[in-house]
């Protein structure tokens, strides 16, 4: 009995195995998925990964990703119906992008994010953009330089420009989703161009020249009214959105210097706080910013060595600052009427008993509310010299 | 045979947390977040307040004698026969619980990590290593859970160290939203999750362990200490998704670990994370299983109840596999039917008994003054 049970332990050492067993060479590794709608279906379009090329032993210099497309009457479906072109069954596992179609988010795009929330398969770490002015399989076709894969491309390029220059947003799929559902915030989206030659994107040879034809570039903010597109934010727009909703982490920003010509600061330390109150019944929100920075670069005559030019210079952004945030708030209080603050968030926080007085008709109070905008930018130093060399310039 | 058993206090202490967290921690959250919004963790605590109390009822009837489990007790106070329709009943309920963790068990496997493996694989699997420690007996998978605890522990730790900065205070606020009324109310399903169901805990407590005095302590810390497990999952289940989506979450606690992301380095690592829900999920059936192979032995008057382990486990594997026909009546069961099934065995038969138990005190008190 004991030797039979010995061997049993033995056996099941060497004989596992997994029912739910797929092995790497059955999986289509997808790194970058496209949804658009055609004509009432959706076009689902996969960039998958040719396991072959991103070895550097095997490579023969064939694209390293490739594309299948099919159409179906709801996402998954045509998802599923990649097969009949793929000879292997899509994994999404992997996913980095997610590119909506800008005609599915004039439609609506709530429907189509329901699959990729459900399915087990799908990690929500994914980043979301939008086609500007295209479609979602244009996007996806084109090739890419350093990064080979441009799924890969198109998350780094997101990432590090969110981090650094503040005017993308790399939302996740439960952030949109958040935003989607929440009654106080609508949802906004980091749009997607390609600028060039298009057709000449999909070929190897875009990448093969020092100045690719066509190259993938993030441009301008969706914003969204409930789960439909109303509209773009400029690049601009969108740095200051992201101000508002302390999503900055490092930016560099131009100021007027005190008489004319033009300064540059490097933001270092950003916090931005957003509080609702109840101001004679109606609704208002008070945002704080300190900012942290650097004199990064000098274009004009100013005498640094003088603290009272650093005080001005403060005070002179802070003022800018302040005006070009509200300009901001009332573009998208006018043009888009859309709270894409989460200025209703806000109330909700600080009043919850009066938000749900005012809940039913936010879409009205909120293009008449006031935001007071409030700004602090402390200087720290000015880099690796004092006075720019500018005035010696003009003294000789 | 059966008495020769015996626990000590802590390792009572170690299959009380276990117990207590049990399935509270795949579906609490979400169950919470539903009803009291952003102040699910406050329903949690209030949930745990109040199933320290049911606890406490427990102790307090378990130790007017502590030499008999709960289908004994039932026995000795309501007769010979009423006592033993209650203790079928208690039974039942056991064995439908031990089969719907099973259920739980292939559902979570099956909607989580293996989706093509069929239920009954999974739910022969669980209930084979649950069948084993029933028939290894008590002081054997005690101290399991000694060793597993640990385990639990650790992971545990690693989980809320790695997923705290992604907390966002702005998801739990405005705090106290809901009011005291709606937050006690929506404890309620985690209080008979939790607490109530604890009751089958009398079959082991206090006739299975050797220091009485002790005992006491390590019951109620036991649930305290589950407790707080449950309230950190909801705090940080809502601090990180926010309410929608944690209520929307069948498994939110599940999705927590999925976000685990620590400089692109430590990341992917829900495989492992899930080894917290199959320890407690094996130690909350397998204490099931126990309560009903061993209250079955006793109505039955048999001296050994292992006999019983094999034919009991068969059916459980059958039951788990038909007791809910989808995901969302088994939810809507937990909800409805189970509760009222739990809170009249484990809340209103203990009541009762304090009742009978002061009456029949007083008839006797009487009996002996008129025999004076």
């Amino acid at each position: 009995m004991k030797k039979c049970m010995f061997v049993l332990l033995i056996l099941s050492l060497f004989l596992t195995g997994c029912w739910d067993r797929r092995e790497l060479n059955e999986l289509g590794i997808t790194l970058a998925l496209g949804i658009d709608k055609v004509e009432d279906e959706y076009q689902v379009t996969a960039q998958v990964v040719v396991p072959s090329e991103i070895s550097s032993k095997t490579s023969t210099g064939r694209s390293p990703v490739t594309l299948f497309q099919a159409t179906g009457e709801t996402v998954y479906e045509a998802l599923r119906k990649i097969t009949k072109i793929s000879p292997r069954k899509i994994y999404p596992g992997h996913l980095r992008t997610l590119v909506l179609g800008e005609d599915l988010a004039e439609e609506g795009i709530a429907e189509s994010l329901d699959f990729l929330s459900r399915d087990w398969e799908f990690r929500s770490d994914f980043f979301v953009v939008i086609a500007k002015d295209m479609t979602a399989a244009e996007v996806l076709n084109v090739t890419t330089t350093i990064e080979n894969i441009p799924a890969n491309k198109m998350f780094n390029t997101l990432k590090t420009s969110e981090a650094s220059w503040a005017a993308t947003n790399a939302f996740i799929l439960d952030e949109l989703i958040a935003n989607l559902t929440s009654d106080g915030k609508e949802a906004v989206l980091t749009g997607i161009i390609v600028t060039g030659e298009q057709e000449m994107g999909s070929s190897k040879q875009n990448v093969e020249s020092i100045t690719p034809s066509a190259r993938i570039e993030y441009n301008g903010l969706a914003v969204f009214k409930k789960d439909k597109l109303v509209g773009w934010l400029t690049e601009i727009d969108g740095r200051r959105y992201n101000a508002i909703v302390n999503e900055v982490q490092n930016t560099v920003t131009a100021i007027s210097c005190p008489e004319e010509g033009k300064a540059t600061l490097e933001i270092i330390q950003f916090d931005s706080k957003m509080k609702g109150k109840m101001n004679k019944g109606k609704p208002e929100v008070d945002i704080n910013i300190k900012v942290k920075g650097n004199v990064g670069e000098v274009e004009c005559q100013i005498n640094l060595n003088d603290p009272e030019t650093i005080v001005e210079l403060e005070k002179n952004t802070e003022k800018e600052m302040e005006e070009r945030i509200k300009s901001t708030i009332e573009t998208v209080q006018k043009q888009y009427k859309s709270d894409i603050f989460g200025f209703g968030n806000a109330i909700h926080r600080s009043n919850p008993k009066e938000w749900k007085k005012i809940k039913e008709q936010w879409d009205e109070e909120f293009p008449e509310m006031t935001a007071n905008v409030k700004v602090d930018v402390k200087l720290v130093h000015t880099g690796t010299v004092g006075n720019s060399f500018l005035e010696e310039i003009e003294g000789r | 045979m059966i008495r020769d058993v015996k626990i000590n206090s802590y390792q009572f202490l170690v299959l009380v947390i276990l117990f207590t967290i049990g399935t509270s921690i795949l579906t609490v959250p979400s169950a919470l977040a539903t009803d009291a919004k952003q102040d699910a963790w406050l329903a949690a605590i209030f949930g745990t307040g109040i199933g320290l109390l049911v606890i406490w009822l427990f102790i307090t009837i378990a130790l007017w004698f502590p030499n008999l489990t709960y289908v004994q007790l039932l026995e000795k106070l309501f007769g010979k026969w009423v006592g033993k329709a209650f203790s079928a009943l208690f039974v039942l309920m056991s064995l439908i619980y031990a089969s719907e963790l099973l259920y739980y068990f292939g559902l979570f496997l099956n909607i989580h990590m293996m989706p093509s493996t069929p239920m009954v694989v999974l739910s022969i699997l669980l209930a084979g290593v649950m069948v084993m420690g029933v028939r290894l007996g008590l002081e054997t998978f005690a101290r399991t859970a000694e060793i597993l605890i640990v385990v639990f522990f650790v992971i545990f730790f690693i989980l809320v160290a790695f997923i705290s900065p992604e907390m966002k205070f702005e998801n739990i606020q405005p705090v106290y939203e809901m009011g005291t009324k709606k937050i006690v109310q929506s404890s309620i399903f985690y209080v008979v999750v939790s607490s109530v169901d604890a009751v089958v805990l009398l079959m082991i407590f206090p006739s299975f362990i050797n220091k009485m005095k002790q005992v006491k302590k390590s019951f109620l810390l036991g649930n305290l200490i589950g407790g707080i497990v449950i309230i950190v999952i909801t705090f940080l289940s809502v601090s990180v998704f926010g309410v929608e989506k944690t209520a929307g979450e069948i498994y939110p606690s599940y999705e927590l670990t999925k976000r685990i992301n620590i400089g692109n380095f430590v990341q992917r690592i829900e495989g492992l994370m899930a080894s917290l829900w199959v320890i407690t999920l094996y130690f909350k059936t397998t204490l099931y299983f126990y309560a009903s192979v061993l209250g079955m032995a006793q109505i039955l008057n048999l001296k050994d109840y292992r006999p019983l382990t094999l034919p009991l486990g068969m059916i459980a594997v059958v039951l788990s596999l038909v007791i809910y026909p989808n995901v969302m009546y088994q939810q809507h069961w937990d909800s409805t039917t189970g509760n009222s099934l739990t809170l009249s065995i484990g809340l209103f038969l203990p009541l009762l008994m304090v009742v009978v138990y002061a009456i029949r005190k007083r008839t006797k008190k009487k009996e002996i003054e008129i025999n004076e």
